[in-house]
């Protein structure tokens, strides 16, 4: 159960944690064409301080997550030596440290851009600048280390360096795609009709971009451990290389890089919305897999054992945010209005 | 002695980068083929107002990529299957081993796929080229300064050295000069 509640706290968070890189990155660049979808970036990050509270029963259930929680280090030496690391106190203040550094940017870069709605002053523009490019170390350190914590943790002799920004990599191309879903459905009701094709197409290059990344990062973290083969690092494969985990592992490699890259690589594909929407749901799905990879095998070494409460916690925490999201959605313009470069963006060109 | 040569069209200049751009949708419009314009500088949305359409550039860059990838596929399968079988770090012979092959796949498909992209580029402008007509245009030398120039040839269909002229005239072209090869 503490795993299932972990796979839904996972998947929800590594979505809005890129939504929030995104925002940042906008701001950081100085980019024209992202304005017009900015603010339901927005709306999604803003939605990282509520993750305090789903936090909780990770918190409460932390000794069945992780064995190291309740182990006496000295018992073990591989523990000893991580011992300044991982440590109950050490881990509380992280995890607050990572929601409420990101909670603070993305609450900023809200704040900012609502208040620029009604005033239209060009200085909210550059504090957001200010904010963005701080934000993107704070994305990128919030993220890593949340990934070693709560997912690496799961297995404390298991290491690789490379985790972080495979999560980031995942992240960030699923929070891309969730972007698509949701401009895709305003637009359907009529709302949002200032984003066109164009955006449709600036959107679908970064979905491909980001499928591109997901499978180099992937591939470099199990090229190196399966090349090297030492046996503390061979383990996490090990485990999802056997017996039934196999299936799900060579689905999420087919799934995740080799079926959407040649969709998403024709030009034709970014520019029909309904296929990229598709796609998109697509990603989102491979993003839950490759969540569920990655939680549950530690429980059940032996083989895919699905339990009911790996759904309803999805459904729990994803219904939740859910009704926040659109809780928010009415409360602010859907687009930042007076932007100073909203109109470079309604302008652009591939 | 008179000089017998080609015409090789008729070259107008514009005041700015907006004017040849309603210049050359009206050219596009009137559906004229053997024609170009002249900048200073890159101007947005000129491949649109030219009627160009995408550019068949992704074609071999795609071929490029999958040769690439057979010829990464042929310099790994063969020798280490069969020509010269060996055991590196205890990995076995069959399909298994793909993975330490792949980063031999990925550069090999990157550096083909570049070499495509950058010789159709250079076959795709003609380049490179030593001589063209409109430098025998002294006007023409504002090109790379402050200049937006466009030129009809005489190669088109609709091309009259009168009536291409008044039309160049009436679109806003000034100094309609007739160029030789």
């Amino acid at each position: 159960m503490a795993h299932s509640w972990l796979f839904g706290f996972t998947y929800f968070f590594t979505i809005c944690m890129g939504c929030l890189f995104w925002n940042c990155l906008h701001h950081a660049t100085d980019s024209d064409w992202s304005v017009v979808v900015r603010r339901q970036l927005e709306n999604i990050a803003s939605l990282i301080p509520y993750f305090a509270i789903f936090f909780i029963p990770v918190l409460a259930s932390a000794g069945v997550l992780y064995k190291w929680w309740s182990m006496d280090p000295a018992s073990e030496p591989l523990l000893a030596a991580k011992q300044p690391y991982l440590s109950q106190p050490f881990f509380i203040a992280r995890a607050i440290g990572y929601f409420v550094l990101a909670g603070w940017v993305a609450y900023s870069l809200k704040r900012r851009s609502i208040s620029q709605d009604a005033d239209g002053s060009a200085a909210h523009s550059l504090v957001m600048r200010k904010f963005g490019i701080g934000g993107i170390p704070v994305v990128a350190i919030a993220i890593t280390f949340a990934a070693f914590d709560w997912l690496m943790g799961l297995d404390y002799k298991w290491f690789s360096t490379m985790w972080g920004v495979y999560l980031f990599a995942g992240a960030a191309g699923s929070s891309m795609s969730l972007l698509v879903l949701i401009v895709s459905a305003l637009k359907r009701r009529g709302y949002l009709s200032v984003v066109n094709l164009e955006h449709y197409h600036t959107m679908g290059k970064f979905m491909l971009a980001f499928t591109i990344f997901w499978a180099y990062i992937g591939f470099s973290q199990y090229m190196l451990i399966w090349y090297a083969n030492i046996p503390e690092e061979t383990v996490y494969y090990q485990i999802r290389n056997t017996g039934s985990w196999w299936y799900l592992s060579t689905f999420l490699v087919v799934g995740r890089f080799f079926l959407p890259f040649p969709v998403l690589l024709l030009q034709f594909t970014k520019k029909k919305p309904k296929l990229l929407c598709a796609v998109a749901i697509w990603i989102l799905f491979m993003q839950l897999v490759d969540v569920y990879v990655i939680v549950l095998p530690a429980l059940h070494p032996s083989g895919i054992a699905i339990s009911p409460f790996d759904l309803s916690s999805l459904l729990g925490i994803g219904g939740i945010l859910g009704w926040l999201f659109f809780r928010n959605l009415k409360n602010s313009p859907l687009y930042p209005m007076r932007d100073p470069r909203l109109g470079a963006s309604l302008k652009l060109t591939n | 002695m008179a000089e017998y040569r080609k015409v090789y069209g008729l070259g107008a200049e514009f005041d700015s980068a907006a004017s040849l751009m309603s210049a050359a949708e009206t050219v596009r419009d009137k559906k004229f083929t053997h024609w170009d314009v002249h900048t200073p500088f890159p101007v947005h949305g000129m491949d649109g107002a030219m009627g160009l359409g995408k550019s068949w550039l992704s074609a071999p860059v795609l071929i490029g990529g999958a040769t690439g990838t057979l010829i990464a596929a042929l310099l790994t399968f063969v020798p280490s299957w069969g020509i010269y079988p060996m055991i590196v770090n205890g990995k076995p012979f069959d399909w298994r081993v793909l993975p330490a092959f792949f980063p031999i796949f990925f550069e090999l498909t990157i550096l083909f796929a570049a070499f495509s992209t950058v010789f159709s580029l250079l076959i795709m402008n003609q380049l490179p080229k030593w001589y063209h007509p409109v430098f025998n245009w002294d006007q023409f030398k504002k090109a790379t300064d402050d200049g937006f120039f466009m030129v009809i040839e005489a190669r088109d269909p609709n091309f009259s050295e009168s009536r291409t002229r008044e039309f160049l005239e009436s679109i806003g072209g000034k100094n309609v000069t007739l160029i030789h090869d």
